[in-house]
């Protein structure tokens, strides 16, 4: 593992942390499927529960080609552009 | 060399020894490596003291690799308890430069005897001395006449290039900045850039042994307080300093350079805040004189003020890493620049003292000439270089030098504080005919003069005076009344840089007519 050290004053923690978590659904919910085996399941499930419980909020499906690389920039790119939330299936 | 008081090193089975030993038995510690002949001829040696003195002698060998242990045993049949010192730890503490090193403890852990190497002489006294603390006396079964008379040792691991500093950086205690750890699978150089450390351009990772490395280049304190940063008055350390150093590619001798322009840029009278803060886009720019410009081999000749230098891009650049990392001086928050410019980065050079006439800057600051300065200016324009390849005289050229500056900022405005970087070839005109840099202003003051009138807004152009400034000059009959483009002679900053290729000389305009910023020089201290 590298290591190095800190340049800057350390009055702020090193960026790790979550954005912060929103208050309720609004907008577009991305929906991302990684390409695990029953990623497709789960997400049908929780597809139907988001517009059962936020009718007005709209889902839009993506999946990575692969499950072993990062999304590829465009995948990154168009739910930055197209979604206020994504949802990402990580488990099989 | 100094022996150990206090330790603890496991076996490759797991089993830690520690030091002092229990019940007060008397210790013989070796500390050895694979790839050393001297080891490996004395190896057995020290094993034969184990056999022969385990009554009351506790021999342990510390093994500079991890991966040896088991090679030494088997090659020399060893029973004796082989210690992991791979993180060198223990040698470290021991400080030995050479292997073998072997320190004798008696029983309440004085040390009593140490060598390192081999001498048979030595060793035989050495030995002879361990059965005596063990309590038996006489001599183990080693025959001395078989072996060489001396063998010098090899150089310890801990000393080797790489290795040291690595140690240092983890050991010596120079440094407390927080270790930032980056995944194993991450790419440092994208993480920097995800952490907004960095100018735009790639820096080099901040490791623990670089910025140690980096600190050996000045005698002030890791931890000295150098300045505190403006936007966010953040103090910055001489760590501080030096981790951003590393980032911007400095090398540990300029560092002292860097420190003083972090301390100049942070005065009163320099103001670094409003200079990163204008929606102007100024920036420090840093002129060094001396003997430091040859020690460190900063270009004050050609292309003295473009790319390809290592001490004047780090420097300058280093700076500014300061300013943002520590001060937190960085575009869209404090910085409003509203267009900026590649200066920016890094804009930082040294003065051809040898093609110049004249007195260098420091000089003319009240310093001696064999001193180390640093000048910091804050400039708002770029490098603007102009052609005179016609004047033969000193009086045209400073002619043509007004002529180049009399549109700064535009040509019915004032200016201020303006750098101008007069090449080898044109000093030479001004040095011909004597012209001293007092001359050569007084012509540029005269020659920028314009009559008032010129200097009114009017419908071609909204830039300039407003017209009810003409009562203030006394009415009409003031149209006619020259009005100076520089406020002093002294706004007009002399320097000669470049190569003596081509009859060109550069200007740099200043920030905010110079009333919030005063150009500011500082002796480099070591």
């Amino acid at each position: 593992m590298v290591a190095i050290l800190d340049p800057t004053d350390e009055r702020v923690p090193v960026k790790r942390e979550l954005t912060p978590r929103p208050e309720a659904l609004h907008g577009t919910v991305a929906l991302l499927d990684i390409s695990k085996p029953r990623g497709d399941v789960f997400l049908d499930r929780l597809e139907e529960l988001v517009q059962e419980r936020a009718p007005g909020v709209k889902t839009v499906r993506y999946m990575k080609p692969t499950v072993a690389k990062p999304a590829p920039e465009e995948i990154k790119r168009a739910i930055l552009e197209e979604a206020d939330f994504v949802i990402e299936a990580l488990a099989d | 060399m100094r022996a150990p008081s206090n330790f603890s090193l496991a076996d490759s089975s797991g089993t830690q020894f520690h030091f002092p030993r229990p019940q007060s038995r008397a210790c013989l510690l070796a500390i050895v490596k694979e790839d050393c002949d001297t080891c490996n001829l004395t190896l057995p040696l020290i094993e034969a003291l184990h056999r022969d003195a385990n009554e009351g002698l506790d021999v342990l060998v510390a093994v500079q690799k991890r991966d040896d242990i088991d090679v030494l045993r088997d090659r020399h049949s060893l029973t004796m308890p082989l210690l992991d010192d791979d993180d060198l730890d223990l040698s470290y503490d021991a400080d030995i430069d050479t292997v073998p090193s072997l320190f004798l403890y008696d029983g309440e852990g004085a040390s009593q005897i140490e060598t390192f190497g081999f001498d048979r002489h030595e060793w035989r006294e050495l030995s002879r001395e361990a059965m005596t603390l063990a309590g038996l006396g006489g001599e183990p079964g080693i025959d001395w006449d078989a072996l060489p008379v001396q063998r010098p040792g090899c150089g310890a691991r801990n000393y080797e290039p790489g290795v040291y500093e690595k140690l240092q950086a983890r050991k010596s205690g120079d440094l407390m900045a927080r270790v930032v750890e980056i995944a194993d699978r991450a790419d440092e150089h994208e993480f920097t850039y995800e952490q907004d450390y960095t100018d735009g351009f790639p820096v080099v990772p901040p490791t623990s042994e670089r910025v140690w490395k980096m600190l050996q280049g000045t005698k002030r304190d890791p931890q000295e307080e150098v300045a505190v940063v403006p936007p966010n008055l953040a103090p910055i350390t001489v760590e501080k300093v030096a981790i951003n150093a590393v980032m911007a590619g400095a090398k540990p001798e300029y560092l002292p350079a860097i420190i003083t322009l972090v301390e100049i840029a942070c005065t009163e009278s320099f103001n670094i805040h409003g200079v990163l803060a204008t929606t102007m886009g100024a920036t420090p720019v840093g002129i060094f004189n001396g003997p430091i410009r040859d020690r460190i081999q900063m270009n004050y000749g050609g292309n003295a003020l473009g790319q390809g230098n290592r001490a004047n891009a780090a420097i300058g650049r280093a700076l500014r890493l300061c300013a943002r990392n520590v001060g937190g001086s960085k575009p869209g928050g404090t910085d409003r620049a509203t267009q900026g410019g590649p200066h920016r980065l890094t804009m930082n050079f040294a003065e051809n003292e040898a093609a110049s006439p004249w007195e260098s800057l420091a000089v003319e600051k009240g310093f001696e000439p064999g001193d180390d300065v640093a000048t910091l200016i804050a400039l708002s324009g770029g490098p603007n270089t102009f052609a005179d390849e016609r004047s033969r005289t000193a009086r045209q050229l400073a002619g043509s030098f007004a002529l180049a500056l009399a549109p700064l900022q535009d040509p019915k405005s004032s200016t201020s504080d303006t750098l101008v970087v007069v090449s080898p070839d044109h000093a030479g005109i001004f040095a011909r005919d004597n012209w001293s840099k007092d001359d050569v202003r007084e012509c540029i003051m005269e020659d920028t003069r314009v009559p008032l009138k010129m200097r009114i807004r009017d419908d071609k152009s909204g830039a300039g005076l407003p017209p009810g400034i003409i009562k203030r000059f006394g009415g009409e009959a003031a149209l006619d009344h020259p009005v100076a483009k520089f406020q002093k002679p002294e706004n007009i900053i002399l320097v000669v840089a470049g190569s003596p290729a081509a009859k060109f000389s550069t200007i740099l305009g200043g920030w905010a007519g110079g009333v919030y910023s005063t150009p500011t020089s500082q002796r480099i201290g070591a």
